[in-house]
């Protein structure tokens, strides 16, 4: 891990750290799951993005594609069905498939990093055995943090869980909002207080916990879809909670330690986003990059005029940078979990706060490329335009991002 | 049941834009694949063994660049991966190939050989049909369809008046044409067993090359299109299409 003096200096880099050589190349795994990936999403999800996007469609048929694949279970164990990968394995995934389809990209990590791999992480054998099964399978998962009025600070939640007399269930109360998957999903991992908790109206995040909850449970619900300027393709819904039962042995982790589950889980989809906001930059450049070859002004095709070329090499070397930066979180991500290494916020922060912000200003710079055809839904930019904003935003805000890494350097 | 093997070589993407300079080519900034008449090859090795049991080796010559393309026939589900190298064999022509080929699979005392009709980089088609000579085994060459019996195959191939069923007597070597046959595509559990599996590398002897490159030379680049607009132009692509062309 990178270490910092209180001077800002560097004491201490990431990979000599551990004492490997440092080694830049793509293993012969990564690139064969980047082929594949990237394979299957030109072919299945490009042909049919743009209906998608137009009329807010989520993608459940390309889901059931996409499963011959195997790789809605690489954060479940083999014996529950799954086929594990490192995570710079996983960030490749989700790269590729935001190259293409950024809605795609994010329904996917909602799934395998902020469901799958919570429950591999804090679930019991007897909820990996049942959940993890169906999940590695055919169903969808969702995460439900955000309220109305707890988003970035996600401690201030009003979602209440009542246990009932005869303690076999709790009872859930309470609106969520900012569902990604919501509609679509089978299986929530979902955070509520715990009234009886002794923390709770103590502590600002006294008995948040953690609940395994089924779309079929009663007193659950679906409620409105969100009309989005981006990832239109990927269903944020609210999900309404009235007297919501969920049996006890649905919850995950331990009552009232479901804030550091949840903040744990963030960090780990951070790399997710990040990896998706890499993907999107990436497509938008490849997008500007051809048009700038096939588009002709006063008889030169414009990427030979010397202001587009400095625009796309500024591209192509923030589109690096992030990708450098989005590898080497998932890296560190591998270390925290595989060897013991310290926690991964400080580079999960940092790049999704670049990734972020350059897919923001490529999918720009895309736009702007392409003139006027930008500007309109025939070419690509358009959408990747749109789709990039969110990465801002999800995942913690900019803001939150530079609160982390500050936080680490002081 | 039957040894199974497939020949599998490395060769630039297809979709690669290959240059020349200095009178070699510059593969630098290139991707590799599987030679894609060699995933058809695949295909019908695997089907082969899910039909009568048996195992898949697949065999490539080169140096170690070349393991990845064996990793990818792992992650589609042979079961062993060879790999043919010596030093100095940078240059081998076919003659040498093909002997070092038949020299192996001897050695790998095989059934049944399936390989590409040709490579997507040097489109010779002759490694297969030379395999077959060198080893003095039956060959068949552009089977579209193969289906498998106890003690040989039977391939569909092309005739100059439509199709014709042959059958094979092991030991044989078959040459695969783009059929009927739909290569799978991989998984992620193939691709992690790949990432476990282990390139064997083996030797041969192979007679010193006679043929050698001199010099490559791009194609002559083509002429610039035409492009026409709207539909007053319609007479005027008639006439170039007709009188330039010669389609119509």
């Amino acid at each position: 891990m990178t270490k910092w003096n209180k001077r800002g200096i560097i004491i201490q880099a990431p990979f000599a750290a551990i004492g490997e050589e440092m080694n830049f190349a793509e293993t012969d795994e990564h690139s064969m799951i980047r082929e594949m990936v990237r394979e299957w999403a030109e072919a299945e999800l490009t042909p049919t993005i743009e209906h998608r996007d137009a009329n807010q469609i989520a993608p459940i048929e390309e889901w059931a594609a996409f499963a011959e694949l195997g790789l809605q279970g690489i954060t479940i164990a083999e014996e529950y069905g799954g086929m594990p990968v490192d995570d710079i394995s996983e960030a490749i995934i989700i790269e590729e498939l935001a190259r293409v389809d950024a809605s795609f990209a994010v329904f996917y990590c909602v799934h395998v990093g902020l469901c799958c791999k919570t429950i591999s992480l804090h679930g019991t054998e007897e909820q990996k055995q049942k959940y993890l099964t169906q999940l590695g399978a055919d169903k969808v998962g969702a995460y439900s943090l955000s309220e109305a009025g707890a988003g970035t600070d996600a401690a201030a939640l009003s979602c209440k869980a009542t246990l009932s007399e005869d303690g076999t269930h709790y009872k859930l109360n309470g609106l969520k909002m900012w569902v990604t998957n919501g509609a679509s999903a089978d299986i929530y991992v979902l955070f509520a207080k715990v009234t009886g908790h002794p923390d709770y109206g103590v502590k600002k995040h006294g008995g948040v916990t953690a609940f395994i909850v089924e779309k079929t449970f009663e007193g659950f619900t679906v409620g409105k879809k969100e009309d989005k300027l981006g990832i239109r393709s990927s269903d944020t819904c609210t999900l309404e909670l009235n007297d919501c039962i969920v049996p006890v042995e649905n919850v995950l982790g331990k009552v009232g330690k479901g804030f550091s589950i949840a903040m744990n889980a963030l960090d780990n989809s951070r790399i997710g986003i990040a990896a998706q906001a890499l993907g999107i930059a990436q497509g938008a450049f490849e997008a500007a990059l051809k048009f700038s070859r096939e588009r002709e002004t006063f008889g030169t095709p414009i990427g030979r005029h010397q202001m587009i070329t400095s625009y796309l090499a500024d591209m192509a070397t923030e589109i690096e940078c992030s990708r450098m930066m989005v590898y080497k979180a998932a890296w560190a991500k591998e270390q925290h979990y595989e060897n013991g290494a310290p926690r991964h916020s400080l580079e999960a922060s940092m790049a999704k706060l670049k990734a972020g912000d350059t897919a923001m200003w490529v999918a720009e710079r895309a736009v702007q490329i392409h003139g006027g055809y930008g500007f309109v839904k025939e070419f690509p930019v358009e959408r990747f335009f749109r789709d990039a904003k969110i990465t801002q935003i999800y995942e913690g805000t900019q803001e939150v991002q530079k609160l982390v890494i500050a936080r680490n350097l002081t | 049941m039957p040894n199974i093997v497939v020949l599998v070589k490395r060769v630039p993407d297809t979709n690669a834009k290959i240059t020349v300079s200095g009178g070699s080519l510059d593969l630098s900034a290139v991707k590799f694949v599987i030679s894609p008449f060699d995933e058809y090859a695949i295909e019908a090795a695997l089907r082969h063994k899910e039909a009568n049991g048996g195992t898949v080796t697949a065999l490539t010559l080169g140096s170690d660049a070349c393991d990845k393309v064996l990793k990818d026939a792992k992650a589609l589900g042979v079961d062993n991966l060879v790999r043919l190298w010596n030093q100095g064999w940078e240059n081998l022509d076919s003659n040498g190939v093909q002997s070092a080929l038949a020299s192996a699979i001897g050695d790998l005392g095989s059934d049944v050989v399936y390989c590409g009709k040709s490579a997507a980089d040097s489109n010779a088609g002759s490694t297969g049909p030379g395999v077959a000579e060198r080893l003095g085994w039956t060959s068949v060459s552009n089977a579209s369809a193969v289906s498998f019996e106890e003690a040989g195959v039977e391939a569909m191939i092309p005739t100059s008046s439509g199709q014709a069923r042959v059958g094979l007597n092991f030991p044989c070597v078959v040459s695969m044409d783009k059929g009927e046959m739909e290569p799978r595509r991989p998984n992620v559990r193939g691709i992690m067993m790949a990432k476990r599996a282990v390139v064997e590398v083996i030797s041969a002897e192979a007679p010193t090359p006679t043929v050698n490159v001199v010099r490559y030379s791009p194609p002559a680049e083509k002429p610039p299109g035409k492009t026409y607009e709207g539909a007053g132009n319609v007479p005027t692509v008639v006439q170039a299409l007709r009188n330039e062309a010669g389609v119509i």
